[in-house]
């Protein structure tokens, strides 16, 4: 794994070239530096600010006087990139709440004294707000679709793919969360039929709630059990459903995803055959449009020549006719 | 593992430095380098969205500034001249040059005088200037191959540019392992001489302080041999599964194109047959063809077990795991339609040009000896009307390389029945093939029966019996490799460049095969580093061949030694 590293060779060359070549390529740069600073103690630190930004040329976006040298370089990245960059951020943050929804849900899993109503509040809002990041992540990819067959539009169809299997891999992480979690859920929901122990201090707590209120305590006290373990059933069963909707929500995205992402292994993720493709398939848009202007063209001619000839029939008849009337 | 890795690494430490949207420029041949080891979907991931030939691109005008360029090109002069004009008039953001081999001084110069709007930021010189198509084979994919056989006396312009890129290839392939190796070479061939002095010479004296690692264990070795010292490997059938591929069908980077075999869907006409991203292949690839049609049988249940499964979808969990195990499920199919397209498509081949029959007849001419029975079978087999011209021509060349000096009327006969029945044969392609890989030209002894232990062994081994008739033939690469392991290779016939001469065992060991190599050689080499010996052997040639590609090159070199004749 040797490597050579020839840049500072290299520097040294253009230096050393750059200099011979001032006389010719200064009168520019003095100009710049003129035409930038007002007075001499602000164009020292002008000149100063150039010498660092050549070192960037690309980004050095405003320079009047250096307008014939910047106008190769300077250019704002297409309006697309910007979407691409917020798609990005948004995988970024749906990232980070994924975090925070495994510590979540680790939580709520754990047996605990409180009814865990908060828990799952915070979870449902976790979980809605991942599922409308991925959403609204997707409906933005959608958007970056170009076509055409120029390199442009390639490197927006690429951008697409690598920010469409980041979005899958998200979705399917959080899929895979959600149904682990969901197996935790019903194992904790079965476990309560039989004796459990989180359900029995619930109850034993409602207990004392409930024996200031009422004389009839046995009765009151199965019922109250009942009722509350009830509830909670129902509650469970609701979570449930949403957790299954989400799921189903997030089927949709992945299936959409799935025409965009890449098949690792297979010859669509071989380098030389999209350079091929790439190719084969500007050639193939030449041929057509060669293809369209030829028929077009002929498709003129032979118009114009059978309405000619249409013409010419009926001047004869007329002129038949005028023969034998007149 | 060794070679693929350092490959991958070499393009990862180029992307990995450089953050924000990258447009990666390559010649023709580092998309072949690049390409066998790394993914479309893994360049993506490093923020690659634009891969571009060097010579497209500069068709182009279209500014992209928010784009930065990454060029991987070997240093030639086509390459420097492109880039002169791109870096005249920058496209992209920021320029970083990387080179795969040695960079000279004025080439330099050259960059720097034309690079006036300061766009490049470094330039680097990473050295991975070879194909690495598994993890101990590698190619460097040379199209004028045909060169080597050609006598030096004539020396067309062709025959440097050939030397020097083999020469590049090899100084690569150590730069990338780090070490400086000692240089033997095969006595006969002018070109292995040729080679391995120029290799000896850039890395002793022009690079020397390159080459110097400071490694103090023993050097390895470095064997350049001749195409032409086993010229029966490349004539035989094969049927081991990557082998047997090649030969009927054709491996190109490890792509498959099967468009010309008939009506295929769309995704199928071209496959990849990678060792590294396909575990089944890779398991499979050294198989001979009947064991693979079991291998294949098994994996085709597995896959319907899991269809079937995935086919009851009833409850929510069902339908969750169906969406999770998705992906793979795809992959699997994808993979064993792949794999049952190729066998099919090459039993077919199999049966049309009756090679089960043909083959069994050049193993037995490869292997074991009998003049007389050997050319009535040959004779009868010329008359067979199922057997292709090429084949018959194979088994023309193998019975003549056999039996060169006994009885020249029967060879005689052979080459007339030949040309009678196949009217596209080349007059004179068998006797230039004697000419050049004749026994009089072969340094190794090809068919055992020089010295009296390999004649003993051989007639061990026929007393045995085989176990396959159509795997029996050993490359002669095996015994080299064994000599080697034994420390019994003789400096008479394989000497060393220069006053650097081996002390004690080599750990590793780099055969460069000038000609191109076979899969079967590379088979061979696999197994050889499987069974654990203490010795690592990388197997290197110009080209990998096959029979066709072999024969093609032959004509080839006929084609340019009779012409050059005629005008001398």
């Amino acid at each position: 794994m040797a490597t050579r590293n020839r840049t500072l060779i290299f520097r040294k060359y253009r230096d050393a070239l750059k200099s011979v070549r001032v006389p010719s390529s200064s009168s520019p740069s003095t100009s710049s530096s003129g035409g930038g600073g007002g007075g001499p103690v602000i164009e020292l630190a002008s000149t100063s600010f150039l010498n660092h930004n050549r070192k960037y040329t690309p980004l050095s976006t405003e320079d009047p006087g250096n307008s014939s040298k910047g106008a190769l370089t300077v250019g704002l990245p297409p309006a697309w990139v910007d979407v691409s960059e917020e798609i990005s951020v948004n995988v970024q943050r749906a990232r980070t709440k994924m975090v925070e929804l495994a510590k979540a849900h680790a939580k709520a899993l754990m047996p605990s004294f409180g009814d865990g109503k908060e828990d799952q509040r915070m979870i449902e809002g976790l979980t809605q707000e991942i599922t409308g990041l991925l959403r609204k992540s997707e409906k933005k990819l959608q958007r970056l679709a170009a076509a055409g067959p120029s390199e442009d539009s390639n490197i927006r169809k690429n951008v697409q793919r690598s920010l469409a299997t980041d979005l899958q891999n998200l979705s399917m992480e959080l899929r895979r969360k959600q149904s682990t979690y969901l197996k935790h859920l019903r194992q904790q929901k079965e476990g309560q039929d039989g004796v459990d122990l989180e359900m029995n201090l619930n109850g034993g707590r409602s207990i004392i709630d409930d024996d200031n209120l009422d004389d009839m305590v046995f009765n009151e006290h199965q019922m109250a059990k009942l009722k509350k373990s009830e509830a909670f059933t129902v509650e469970r069963e609701r979570e449930i459903e949403q957790v299954v909707e989400s799921v189903n929500e997030l089927a949709q995205i992945m299936k959409d995803l799935s025409v965009l992402v890449i098949d690792q292994g297979t010859i669509v993720d071989r380098i030389d055959y999209n350079i091929q493709n790439v190719e084969t398939t500007i050639e193939e848009g030449l041929k057509q449009l060669q293809k369209a202007e030829r028929t077009q063209k002929r498709g003129g001619m032979v118009m114009c020549a059978t309405a000619l000839v249409i013409m010419c029939f009926i001047m004869l008849v007329l002129l038949v006719l005028k023969t034998i009337l007149f | 593992m060794v070679l693929v890795s350092a490959a991958r690494e070499y393009v990862n430490r180029m992307l990995q430095d450089i953050s924000g949207m990258k447009v990666l420029i390559l010649d023709s041949q580092t998309v072949s380098i690049v390409s066998v080891v790394y993914s479309q979907s893994e360049l993506l991931q490093k923020e690659v969205f634009l891969v571009e030939l060097v010579d497209s691109i500069s068709k182009s005008k279209e500014s992209m500034s928010h784009l930065k360029a990454v060029y991987f090109l070997r240093p030639t002069l086509e390459n420097i001249q492109h880039l002169r004009r791109q870096l005249a008039n920058p496209r992209f953001g920021e320029s970083h040059l990387f080179f795969s081999n040695m960079l000279k001084d004025t080439q330099i110069h050259i960059l720097a005088d034309s690079d006036e709007q300061e766009v490049v930021q470094q330039v680097q010189e990473y050295y991975a200037d070879f194909v690495a198509i598994d993890p101990y084979h590698f190619t460097l994919n040379i199209p004028s191959n045909h060169m080597y056989m050609l006598p030096a006396v004539v020396d067309p312009p062709g025959l440097q540019q050939l030397c020097d890129r083999i020469v590049d290839g090899i100084s690569a392939v150590f730069l990338a392992l780090k070490r400086r190796p000692v240089i033997r070479y095969q006595r006969t061939s002018d070109i292995a001489k040729r080679i391995a002095q120029e290799t000896s010479k850039l890395m002793y004296q022009q690079e020397s302080g390159l080459f110097d690692f400071r490694r103090t264990e023993i050097s390895p070795l470095l064997l350049i041999v001749d195409r032409r010292d086993d010229p029966v490997t490349p004539l035989l059938n094969q049927w081991t599964y990557q082998a047997m591929v090649h030969e009927l069908v054709g491996i190109h980077d490890n792509k498959v194109d099967l468009s010309s075999t008939g009506k295929l869907p769309k995704d199928q006409q071209e496959v990849v047959l990678s060792s590294e991203q396909d575990a089944f292949f890779k398991a499979n690839m050294y198989e001979n063809f009947g064991d693979i049609g079991m291998s294949i049988k098994r994996m085709v249940d597995d896959f319907q077990q899991v269809a079937k499964s995935n086919q009851n979808i009833q409850t929510i969990e069902d339908m969750a795991k169906f969406v999770d195990s998705y992906p793979e499920y795809r992959k699997m199919h994808g993979n064993v339609s792949k794999h049952v397209t190729l066998v099919t498509e090459m039993s077919k081949i199999v049966e049309e040009r009756k090679l089960m029959l043909v083959s069994e007849r050049e193993q037995d001419l490869a292997c074991n000896g009998g003049q007389v029975a050997a050319f009535e079978a040959v004779t009868n087999l010329l008359s067979n009307e199922s057997v292709s011209d090429i084949d018959r021509l194979r088994l023309v060349m193998l019975y003549a390389l056999r039996y060169e000096k006994e009885s020249p009327v029967q060879l005689m006969q052979l080459f007339n029945k030949l040309a009678s029945r196949s009217p596209k044969y080349k007059t004179g392609l068998v006797q230039f093939l004697l000419k050049q890989a004749g026994v009089d030209k072969r340094t190794g002894d090809l068919y055992g029966n020089r010295d009296l232990l390999n004649i003993a062994r051989n007639m061990a081994r026929g007393l045995k019996g085989v176990e396959n008739v159509y795997t029996q033939h050993q490359p002669l690469l095996f015994q080299t490799m064994e000599s080697i392991i034994k420390g019994r290779l003789r400096d008479v016939d394989y000497p060393f460049v220069g006053n650097h001469f081996q002390q004690g065992r080599p750990q590793d060991v780099v055969i460069f095969v000038v000609g191109g190599t076979t899969y079967e050689e590379s088979r061979s080499v696999a197994l050889q580093n499987a069974s654990n010996s203490g010795i690592r052997f990388i197997l290197g040639g110009s080209v990998v061949l096959n029979s066709k590609r072999f024969l093609k090159d032959l004509e080839e070199a006929q084609r340019i030694a009779k012409s050059s004749t005629n005008v001398v």
